[in-house]
């Protein structure tokens, strides 16, 4: 079936062997080299095992009660035969593998950088290079070396992309990296290879591997994914695509954390019963002619000018998001905090409308 | 244990351990090494069945794509379970503990073990942890793998609250072996009567040294280890957990510093069997003895050297990584030493293909795979792809399963006449045997073209992937399944009739197999002192004097022809001889 639809697609598109999956990156063809070589030395050495115990097994199989054949017990010359020679056998072993690692060690400079994040269960790709957009697909150039910076937000995970042939854990509380350069344009599985819980095994996702024209279509068509949304679809937009960058600090579930959950925010702020660091409160700065003119322009300048007013018993440490958002993104996070109640529950999931189709579905590497 | 002491009658009544004193209590508070020998082979027997029952739900969860009988949860529990079980309750205590107390000293030469009061305190640290063990099952429960991986292990939000009772069962069990281990080595270094000189040992004993020598040393890292991890996820002590500046790859480099010299502890007694099952049944002189022995003591010592390898994508450094693979080189030409060796034992030898030798040739073809496979997984560029999927576990199943406790099934059969003073039914174990050797090559063959082809590792399901990738795990999980199937029922042959032989399997003569080392030379059951007269020491592997007695069914020693071979025509050396005979 795939090797239709692979056809189809690509000419002479690569086939999964019976051992490995597409060599579809630079590596996986040197990883496939030192994989088959050793393979078939491990073939080699077997059948001689295997074939040499099966031949003893019937040639000497015992026919009387007493057959103690007196036989050589011991011989040196042989015994440092089947030493020596496996010994080179692994050095060569040790060799080949090793030259092969240190390239995948050394991600090149000027590599085209994605930012992952792992976290209980799912993978989260954020593209710098693009206005930070994320996404819950990894989209990679062809041809292209791309590096993956990595965190964790919780367990040990571990970033596993069979056709490329890498993997690297992804630890919490140090950044880890590992580098590819994917040479067949296509769909792929992104996997996490290390136990991190109950929903272990639907951390999956896909890695869209794209021709350099059809990566900055789609670079485009995420940046201006919220341009493109109707109205009503934006709370929902900027739950999935936005909150996992406000997170760490803002919770949805009422629980203090390095800033106030977003939990009630809005029914403060319509009310104007937000104080600040200056004594000052809300209610006394909002109205026509003062500094917000509406209780949604507090919430606007909040996240352009974070500094500019301070909520007591914060520590205002939120940086500004000035350039790294669009008026639309953040127009869709005012939505979203307005209508909080109806869109999320306590336990941050989402129950309010989800848009149809979900706008995910006619992703992929062509269409 | 009622069922050993109610015996139905042998002909002669003789006085055996089994029947030396009666009661439970005789048996509870008992001092012999052969009870304890007996009670440590039932229950790591009953282990092994709960361990395998929880391998049965996982493989049967996965037959197929999509959700299965089991929750991801349930899952998550049934391969901790399998796998901290059949590590800390059966495959470590399984040929020491069980196989080796009952026969090292009877092999030395010895009465019992050096300390037999630790020894039966060993037993109870056993029983100890593996309650703890029970009760983590019915607390709670365990989803954390057997490996106890931090931070996830010490997040009490999602890591399920059996870790604690678990984590302390396994301390105790580490003790348990620690004290197995002090034991043994003592018992080898001041137990050996005149005559059994360090090169005379049979080469189990040189295995079991070796593995004493690894759970003295390696094991209190593996508490220390432990203890911290209690005391993280009780008090957060930030040792481990990165929130608290902590480390969690720090926990991995403890864990594999015992956790990979522990894979040794499993597999070194298994390769003394061997030894001695290949030379026995073969009736043929171990070949290349010192290098036998030697490469076990090598094995050991590299052994600690290496647990890094566990670790290539974990984020240590590169440097580390790149030392760390060439070391583990090094442990794989002591194993091939061995295999060579046995292969040459081989050679002109008189093979008999009853179960036990069945055994020790399964375990020369499977070894020869998990050993190779070994390979592919200490080369840095293939461990990267290889790590953490169905390759890996095929590699450790060959090894530690398809290894360890074939072997260790293996040595059961062949001390089984000695142990119980009964003959099992050969044909029904030779069937036995193969239905556990198809059963084991079907579960675990696809099991690499699965991890080779990316199928990661503790997955409940399989059916996220792309629908091609579905379509091939599907396949090779399906073949898994049922091979799975088909070893259960090879297991529950051989328990079925080793269970009836007890009851009326034929009297076992003490000598079977033309065994030479001197576990051979005391009745079957041994008396409760092991030797009625004072064995000869000679060289174990010298089947040239045996000779087989039609009457007992078994073999015995021809006292002539040892005469003759130990003192060569009447002008020699007497003195020299007398040394070299021993006794």
């Amino acid at each position: 079936m795939i090797s239709a639809l692979a056809t189809n697609m690509f000419a002479q598109a690569p086939q999964r062997s019976f051992w490995m999956p597409i060599e579809a990156s630079k590596f996986a063809r040197e990883m496939d080299f030192v994989f088959y070589f050793i393979t078939w030395l491990s073939v080699f050495f077997f059948v001689l095992i295997v074939g040499i115990m099966i031949f003893f097994m019937v040639r000497y199989r015992r026919r009387s009660h007493i057959a103690n054949v007196p036989c050589f017990t011991h011989n040196t010359p042989l015994e440092l035969t089947w030493t020596i020679i496996p010994l080179i056998m692994v050095i060569a072993i040790f060799y080949v593998g090793m030259k092969g690692y240190v390239k995948l060690r050394q991600p090149p400079i000027g590599a085209y950088t994605v930012n992952v994040t792992g976290a209980k269960w799912q993978w989260s790709f954020s593209y710098p290079d693009n206005e930070g957009i994320t996404d819950d697909f990894l989209y990679v150039p062809v041809d292209r070396p791309v590096r993956l910076v990595m965190k964790s937000d919780d367990v040990l995970h571990s970033m596993f992309i069979p056709v490329f042939r890498v993997k690297q854990d992804v630890v919490p509380g140090r950044y880890t990296d590992l580098w590819f350069e994917a040479t067949e344009p296509g769909e792929y599985d992104v996997i996490c290879a290390e136990y991190c819980g109950t929903g272990h095994s639907t951390m999956t996702t896909r890695v869209f591997v794209l021709s350099e024209e059809d990566f900055e279509l789609k670079m485009a068509e995420i940046r201006l994914r919220f341009e493109k949304a109707p109205d009503q679809d934006l709370p929902w937009m900027a739950f999935t695509y936005l909150y996992s960058r406000c997170m760490s600090c803002h919770s949805l579930d009422g629980t203090d954390g390095i800033g106030p959950s977003w939990r009630g925010l809005w029914d403060r702020t319509k009310k104007g019963e937000t104080v600040f660091t200056d004594g000052s409160t809300l209610s006394e700065l909002t109205g026509a002619g003062k500094m917000f003119a509406t209780p949604e322009d507090y919430l606007y300048r909040s996240i352009l000018y974070p500094q500019e007013k301070i909520r007591e018993n914060y520590p205002g440490s939120m940086p500004t998001f000035k350039g790294l958002l669009r008026e639309r993104q953040i127009d869709a996070i005012v939505h979203l905090l307005k209508g909080l109640d109806d869109y999320v529950d306590a336990n941050g999931t989402w129950i309010g409308p989800v848009p149809e189709p979900p706008a995910e579905n006619t992703d992929g590497a062509k269409e | 244990m009622s069922a050993i002491d109610t015996q139905p009658q042998t002909p002669v009544v003789v006085d055996n351990y089994l029947n030396h004193t009666k009661g439970v209590l005789s048996w509870a508070l008992t001092l012999d090494h052969k009870r304890i020998g007996v009670m440590y082979t039932i229950s790591v027997l009953l282990s092994f069945f709960l361990g395998g029952m929880f391998a049965l739900l996982v493989r049967t969860e996965l037959i197929a794509p999509g959700e299965g009988f089991l929750t991801q949860d349930q899952y998550n529990q049934a391969f901790s379970l399998h796998g901290a079980i059949m590590v800390f309750l059966v495959i470590i205590p399984s040929v020491p503990a069980a196989l080796g107390n009952f026969i090292m000293p009877i092999m030395l030469g010895a009465k019992d073990v050096a300390f037999p009061r630790l020894n039966l305190f060993s037993y109870y640290l056993w029983v100890f942890g593996a309650i703890f063990f029970v009760v983590a099952m019915f607390t709670g429960s365990l989803d954390t793998g057997w490996t106890f991986y931090t931070p996830y292990s010490i997040d009490t939000d999602s890591a399920m609250s059996g870790v604690i009772p678990a984590l302390t069962g396994a301390f105790i069990l580490g003790f348990s072996s620690i004290f197995t281990g002090m034991n043994f080595i003592v018992t080898i270094h001041r137990l050996r009567p005149p005559g059994m000189t360090w090169f005379r040992m049979p080469l189990f004993l040189w295995a079991i040294y070796a593995t004493a020598l690894i759970q003295v040393l390696a094991t209190p890292v593996l508490g220390i280890t432990l203890l911290l991890l209690i005391m993280e996820r009780a008090f957060g002590i930030g040792i481990f957990n990165p929130a608290l500046g902590g480390d969690p790859v720090l926990y991995q480099h403890f864990f594999w510093f015992y956790s990979h010299p522990a894979v040794y502890i499993m597999i070194l007694p298994g390769m003394g069997i061997i030894s001695e099952l290949i030379a026995v049944h073969s009736h043929k002189h171990i070949c290349g003895y010192k290098f036998i022995a030697f490469s076990s003591v090598a094995i050991a010592i590299f052994g600690f050297l290496v647990w890094g390898h566990h670790m290539f994508v974990s984020g240590q450094s590169p440097l580390l990584n790149a030392i760390f693979s060439a070391i583990t080189f090094s442990v794989s030409i002591p194993s091939a030493v061995k295999m060579f060796n046995w292969l040459a034992t081989l050679y002109k030898g008189s093979i008999s293909l009853n179960t036990p030798m069945l055994y020790a040739l399964s375990f020369m073809f499977i070894f020869a795979i998990g050993g190779l496979t070994g390979l592919h997984l200490g080369t840095l560029a293939t461990d990267v792809h290889l790590h953490d999927t169905y390759f890996v576990v095929a590699h450790f199943h060959y090894v530690m399963m398809g290894s360890a406790l074939i072997a260790m099934i293996g040595g059961l059969h062949h001390w089984w006449p000695k142990i119980t003073g009964k003959m099992y039914n050969e044909n029904l174990g030779r069937l036995g045997c193969i239905l556990v050797f198809v059963g084991f090559n079907t579960t675990f063959l696809p099991q690499f073209v699965l991890g080779s082809q990316g199928m990661p590792r503790r997955y409940h399901d399989y059916s996220n992937f792309l629908p091609e990738q579905v379509e091939l795990y599907a396949t090779y999980h399906m073949w898994s399944s049922i091979g799975s199937y088909i070893m259960a029922v090879g297991f529950f042959l051989t328990a079925g009739y080793l269970i009836h032989s007890l009851f009326a399997g034929r009297r076992a003569p003490a000598n079977p197999w033309g065994g030479r080392s001197l576990e051979w030379q005391c009745a079957s059951p041994p008396p409760y002192d092991n030797f009625a007269v004072t064995p000869s020491v000679g060289d174990c592997y010298d089947f040239s004097v045996l000779e087989w007695d039609e009457k007992e069914q078994g073999y015995r020693i021809n006292e002539e022809a040892r005469r003759k071979q130990a003192y060569p025509g009447e002008v020699a050396d007497r003195s020299g001889a007398e040394k070299l005979d021993g006794d």
